[in-house]
Parts: structure tokens; C-alpha cells; sequence
């Protein structure tokens, strides 16, 4: 009791003076790291989120250096694998295989964008139209886009349209449910607001649902380009020699395991960059979506 | 006398709404006349076809038999001569205060100019003239209600509809939407009919109250509210001192009742 005392700091309380209070009986805010409905501050998101960047930097290269001499050249240090990138750059003119691999994503994306959004859109506004397209296309989801390689390359031969073809076809179908999800997801009342309004069908597409809709829109279409980031390698097997996925590839066949994880490096920063970009556009673009109190 | 002018509000026959391919009665040959300039409120319980009634004057809904028409006209679908309100937010958030006022009006082809000009005032009748530019995602829901409130009157419809119109927003916002409503109501003479489920909040509104019963649903009782002698108060507390204003709350909260001991009795 006397030692529990002295451990606490002593606070005495004036209008109280027969009152002694401990420092642990104060109400202190104590902050521990699993805490339910508390998310981190924007310091603490930063600082957390370059500690775990650390933490996998560090166990990598501990595997690294605890890898028997012979066989580290299968798993090369960072550094390594960033002087690699360096190399690539200064040497190898990868500038110009990171520009094909992302003429290539952004095209073919863009290109199943503007087939998926229309078609996601009429699907979600007009429940006959669904009827007649939806268990169509629903199918083809479950099919593996490179089970269409086969298939590709017999149209196509081992060209450009081959390559830009897988990549549309991983994601479209995708894009397409997820569009119709986001249409189908326009709070009913405005439709029907716009209604007794006295709006044509035409405007009511075009001026309430697709405003509505569209920045749950851009949402699936982040979500959607990141898995064309991920077809991109199986695309640029397909007969390449350009592109990361190409750089890659030949670099497997020569057990060059530090060129092939700096090209896997360099797709993961691009994928992260497209991932902020469309962030970026986001806020652009709807700047009304943004929650503020008055 | 031109004929159309005697033609009320909204008349009804015999509807009879019917859903899941006729296994359900929503409404049972409800026939009700509403005249213009009546201040007309739907009260009953749950599932007594009080919102379904409101929704097939709208023409979002057509009824399964009966013959519905307003001034004459049969209601065939929508249309901006009877103006909708809804319990949830229905202002639009990628457009501004003003531009949502605006927009029922682009609909029926108001000149630009007009339309700034009919949007300002109607602002300033809702008391949101300072927030002329604000998107609704920063405006408190009473706020977003009363964008709404403004764009349906700016579209200067016949009839307004209002579905449960304050039952998101919190008691004391709600009664300073009831007195606004009053205030837009003496101002701009219309027909209003108003689905509430707030049997203070339909006694405070209205001229007259329909009370409905459900299973199926039909009208059970047609009530004047004649204490309150034609006027109509632009402060609440100015009702609760009218002779007659206790009894009639009174004998409203004992048909509720009776319709719940009935509904759980079922």
C-alpha cells in the first residue's frame, strides 16, 4: 500500500483536502496500437506506412545475407535490384519497354472502359435490357483470360492487337459487373425525383444517374486497371519483345533473377502511380463528393 | 365559370392497388376527393397504403382498377404538375444549392436568365440564400430538404406531394420545417397533400386529415379539422391553445392504438 503510494505521483486535490487522488486514477487517454474505431492519424498513416515499407525492405534483405553464398544470385539484395533498375535505365533503354507495357494498359483499358461503362450503365438503368445482355456476359467472368492466348494467337498471330486483346478481355467483363453494380447502387429517389420532375428517359440517364454514379464508376475503374497490370506480363509472353513483361521474360531464360525482380519492382511503382493518378482525378472531378460539414 | 376550375385537385374511384401479381392488397376501392388549395394529410398505421396512395397520384405507380385524375385530367404517369417530395435526400450532390433550384426548371425549358432570377427567390423563401453555392454534401439535412422543398416549388406545380418529408431530420429541425412549410403553404396557395406518420406534425399541417386502416388498406375515417377555423398558425405553439386541439390528438393517438392492438392481435 505505502510502496503503491510512492510509485504514483501524489495529487492533491484543494477543495478536497482529505481526498488524495493517484495519478492512475486520473482519466488518461492511453493509446494503444489495436484500437477499435481509431484510424490513424495523417502523420501516423505516413509513419506507419514507411516503417512496414522498412520492415519488409529489412527481412528481404536478411534472407539475403542468410542465403548460402552460392546461391544468393537467386535472391539478390535491394540493392542490387535497384542498381539493376538503375542499369536498365542508363543502359538498356528501359524507358522505352515501360512505355510500350503502359501504351499498352492504358489503351486496351481505355478501349474496355468504353465498351463496359456504356453497356454497365443501360444494364443498371433499363431491367429489360439487363434481362437480354446480363446472363451473357455474366459467364464470360469466369472464364481465365489466358486461356484466350491460345485463341489469340491464332487470330492475331503474335501481334500487337493479340497482346492488347488479353488485356481487354481481363478486364472488360469485370468492368461490366461492376458498373452495373455502381448504376444499380443510384439511390432510387433521384431517379424517381427526376420523374416527377418531368424529365425525358434521355435526361435522366445522362443528367441524374450517370452523375450519380460516376464516382463509384471511376472507384471500379481503379479497381479494374490494377488487375490489367497484373494480365500484363502473360500478355507480353505472348510473342513480345517489348515491354517489361518482354525485359523480363528473356532475363528468366539467362536465371537473371535481379533483372526480372526489378522489372516486378517497376510494375509495382507504376501500378501505384496509376492507383494515385486516379485518385488525383477523382478529387478533379467531383469535388462535390467530398464530405464537408458546415 | 370554366369547367377545369371545378375540377378537384385529385379524384379518386375505387382504386385498388395490387402487387406481387395480385397477392397482395395494398389499397381496396379508396375513393377520395381533394379540392385545390387544401392542405390534405395521410395518417394510419404501417402498411395501411397511405404511401401507396400518394405514389399513384404521382404517377409513379398506376393502379391495378379504379380511375384516378387530377383537375380533370387522368394521371397516366409523372409529371411536373404535381411535385414530389421524398423522406430521403433527394437534392442532387454534384450540383449546387441554386443549380438544383434550377434544374426542374431547365427540365420545362426556362430561359437561363429566368430561371437565376426564380432561383433566388425561391432561396430566400427557404431561407437559403447564403448557401446559394453550396453542394448539398455540406449542407445539414434539413438543409438538403429544403433545396428540395424549393426546387419542387420553383417548377410552380399544382399539387405538391411530400412522402414523409421531415421524418429523417431530428425533433427540433423538423418543427422549424413544419413552421417554414406553413409559411410556403399561405404564400403560395397550393394543394399539398403530406404523408406523415406524426399525428402532431398532420394536425399542425393540415385542413383536413384522411386516416387510413390497413388489410387491406382503405380510408377509415375522413376528419375537417375544424378546430382550428380556417386559419392556419405560423407558430406551433399557437395550435396547442385552440379549443378542440387536445380532444382531436387525443381521439387520433386512440385510433393508432386501435389500429396496432388490431395489427398485433392479427
Amino acid at each position: 500500500m505505502i510502496q503503491d503510494t510512492k510509485k504514483n505521483a501524489i495529487v492533491t486535490n484543494r477543495d478536497a483536502p482529505a481526498q488524495f487522488v493517484r495519478a492512475s486514477d486520473v482519466n488518461k487517454h492511453r493509446e494503444r496500437f489495436f484500437e477499435l474505431l481509431s484510424p490513424a492519424s495523417g502523420r501516423q498513416t505516413v509513419v506507419l506506412g514507411l516503417l512496414g515499407a522498412a520492415i519488409f525492405f529489412a527481412l528481404w534483405e536478411t534472407a539475403h545475407y542468410m542465403t548460402a553464398e552460392e546461391g544468393r544470385r537467386f535472391l539478390p539484395s535491394v540493392e542490387q535490384v535497384l542498381g539493376e533498375l538503375i542499369y536498365l535505365f542508363a543502359e538498356k533503354d528501359f524507358i522505352y519497354d515501360v512505355l510500350r507495357s503502359c501504351a499498352r494498359i492504358f489503351g486496351s483499358f481505355f478501349a474496355a472502359s468504353a465498351v463496359a461503362i456504356p453497356l454497365g450503365i443501360l444494364m443498371g438503368c433499363f431491367g429489360k435490357f439487363k434481362a437480354l445482355v446480363n446472363p451473357t456476359v455474366s459467364g464470360w467472368r469466369y472464364l481465365p483470360a489466358a486461356s484466350f492466348i491460345p485463341l489469340l494467337l491464332v487470330w492475331f498471330g503474335p501481334s500487337e492487337t493479340a497482346k492488347m486483346g488479353l488485356l481487354f478481355l481481363g478486364v472488360l467483363f469485370f468492368l461490366i459487373a461492376m458498373v452495373l453494380d455502381n448504376t444499380e447502387a443510384v439511390q432510387r429517389e433521384l431517379t424517381e425525383a427526376a420523374l416527377t420532375m418531368g424529365a425525358s428517359r434521355k435526361r435522366i440517364v445522362l443528367e441524374v444517374v450517370v452523375p450519380a454514379a460516376m464516382p463509384a464508376i471511376i472507384d471500379s475503374m481503379r479497381t479494374m486497371i490494377a488487375v490489367g497490370w497484373t494480365y500484363l506480363v502473360i500478355a507480353e509472353i505472348v510473342g513480345a519483345s517489348d515491354g517489361i513483361g518482354a525485359v523480363m521474360m528473356r532475363a528468366g531464360r539467362f536465371l537473371n533473377v535481379d533483372t526480372i525482380m526489378a522489372g516486378i519492382f517497376m510494375i509495382g511503382v507504376l501500378g501505384v502511380l496509376t492507383d494515385i493518378g486516379f485518385r488525383i482525378v477523382q478529387r478533379l472531378l467531383f469535388p462535390w463528393n467530398i464530405k464537408k460539414k458546415v | 365559370m370554366n369547367d377545369a376550375l371545378q375540377q378537384p385537385a385529385v379524384a379518386a374511384r375505387d382504386i385498388t392497388k395490387q402487387y406481387v401479381n395480385g397477392t397482395f392488397t395494398a389499397l381496396q376501392d379508396v375513393s377520395v376527393d381533394i379540392h385545390e388549395g387544401e392542405v390534405v394529410a395521410f395518417i394510419g398505421p404501417s402498411g395501411c397504403g397511405k404511401t401507396t396512395m400518394l405514389r399513384l397520384i404521382s404517377g409513379l405507380e398506376l393502379p391495378t382498377r379504379g380511375k384516378l385524375a387530377t383537375f380533370g385530367q387522368p394521371i397516366n404517369g409523372p409529371g411536373p404538375d404535381r411535385g414530389m417530395i421524398f423522406q430521403a435526400y433527394t437534392s442532387f450532390p454534384w450540383l449546387t444549392a441554386k443549380k438544383n433550384i434550377e434544374y426542374g426548371m431547365k427540365i420545362m425549358g426556362v430561359p437561363k436568365a429566368e430561371r437565376a432570377k426564380t432561383a433566388d427567390e425561391f432561396l430566400k423563401l427557404v431561407h437559403l440564400d447564403k448557401f446559394a453555392d453550396s453542394y448539398p454534401n455540406s449542407l445539414s439535412g434539413g438543409m438538403k430538404q429544403r433545396v428540395a422543398i424549393a426546387r419542387t416549388l420553383a417548377q410552380n406545380p399544382r399539387i405538391i406531394l411530400m412522402d414523409e418529408p421531415f421524418g429523417a431530420l431530428d425533433a427540433q429541425v423538423r418543427w422549424e420545417m413544419q413552421e417554414m412549410m406553413i409559411e410556403v403553404i399561405e404564400r403560395e396557395k397550393k394543394t399539398v397533400v403530406v404523408v406523415t406518420h406524426d399525428i402532431e406534425e398532420a394536425i399542425y399541417l393540415a385542413d383536413r386529415i384522411i386516416f387510413f386502416t390497413r388489410n387491406p388498406g382503405r380510408i377509415k375515417e375522413d376528419i375537417p379539422l375544424e378546430f382550428k377555423k380556417g386559419q392556419r398558425f405560423l407558430r406551433k405553439e399557437e395550435m396547442f391553445d385552440q379549443d378542440g386541439y387536445a380532444q382531436l390528438e387525443r381521439k387520433l393517438f386512440a385510433m393508432m392504438r386501435e389500429e396496432i392492438v388490431a395489427a398485433d392481435a392479427a
